[in-house]
């Protein structure tokens, strides 16, 4: 089909549909009656319009019309609750993990009773220090005598206190 | 199926963030050169006798609550970054006590630790390590062995040997065998 052809067909569409204005209805109509096959064209058009018009659509039964209306929704995925959906799921389950998250980030203020713990532990850490200080301060007297003892467990306390003398004069 | 899936990985996960805090505090104190692993004896020797793990906060909370009524024991417990001490009973099998001995011992001197007391009698062991850092001290190891107990005692930061005496007037503990906390 060429472009006037294609032009002919639109119009003639419009004509017939009551839709081409009064000025290109009568152009089209004089164009007719010197073009044979423009007219052929119209009259084919009109014919066949009529003829459509006449035929008469069979209603479908209604059981049909039922069964046809119930196919989309047997075969619509089950509906669950949006809020159930495992991306609104996930999205709740964010929430508490995000404040747990967020309360761990804080920074720590142990509780009353977590401090006195701590503080009962330490002691009991120390006391186990106390011991180990008192059971090697024993051993080295029993080893070399008193007096010996006092000189090296002296030097060993010296030469520990040095160390830390030195750590807080660097940092001092 | 998914949901299923889904509950398990939260459900896990929630569980890993309320484990958090604990480890959390093992692994501040793990960075620190002061720190020591003594590994796990539980599997052999049960439920520790002792345990005690207290980090760098926990000890300046303690500190500050000591402030007014004894400035010096809060002053040395500012320089302590963590206290770890364990413990087991050992008489079912002192053997297996006494390898993990010697093996934090290696690692002790792998590690640059130095000796200040090592006692070697027949029936306990007591070993005393320092951790310094050009001349700083960064950690006390002391360890302790004999028929029916190990102790591993790991103080990370710096501490004063002879003020030990002084920080337990304050505290006002008793260890005789067992322990007694007033």
């Amino acid at each position: 089909m060429n472009d006037y052809d294609e032009k002919w067909e639109e119009q003639i569409n419009a004509l017939l549909d009551g839709e081409l204005s009064d000025s290109n209805a009568e152009a089209l109509k004089t164009q007719a009656t010197d073009d044979r096959d423009l007219a052929r064209a119209i009259i084919e058009a009109y014919q066949l319009q009529k003829a459509m018009s006449s035929v008469r659509v069979e209603r479908a039964p209604d059981s049909l019309r039922k069964r046809l209306r119930a196919i989309p929704r047997e075969y619509r995925p089950a509906r669950t609750l949006r809020i159930l959906q495992p991306r609104w799921v996930m999205a709740a389950a964010v929430v508490p993990l995000v404040l747990v998250v967020a309360s761990l980030m804080q920074p720590d203020t142990p509780s009353a009773e977590e401090i006195e713990q701590a503080r009962q532990d330490l002691a009991i850490a120390f006391a186990y220090l106390d011991r180990v200080g008192q059971f090697t301060g024993r051993e080295i007297e029993t080893t070399v005598g008193s007096t010996m003892s006092d000189a090296i467990a002296g030097s060993v306390i010296r030469n520990l206190k040095t160390q830390y003398e030195t750590s807080k004069e660097k940092e001092a | 199926m998914k949901l299923q899936m889904l509950k398990t990985v939260l459900i896990g996960a929630f569980c890993a963030l309320l484990s958090m805090p604990v480890l959390a505090q093992e692994d501040e104190l793990k960075k620190l050169d002061g720190y020591i692993d003594f590994g796990d004896l539980s599997a052999t020797y049960g439920e520790p006798s002792i345990s005690i793990n207290i980090g760098g906060t926990l000890l300046q909370f303690v500190g500050a609550m000591s402030e007014s009524s004894d400035p010096e024991a809060a002053k040395i417990m500012s320089e302590l970054k963590g206290v770890r001490v364990f413990g087991y009973p050992i008489e079912r099998d002192p053997a297996v006590a006494r390898d993990k001995f010697t093996e934090v011992k290696s690692t002790l001197k792998k590690k640059g630790w130095e000796p200040v007391v090592q006692i070697n009698e027949d029936d306990e062991q007591v070993l005393i390590y320092m951790k310094l850092n050009e001349s700083v001290m960064e950690g006390m190891t002391v360890m302790t062995v004999d028929d029916e107990e190990v102790m591993f005692i790991n103080i990370i930061g710096k501490l004063d040997p002879r003020q030990i005496g002084k920080v337990m007037e304050g505290f006002d503990v008793h260890i005789n065998g067992k322990v007694d906390v007033d």
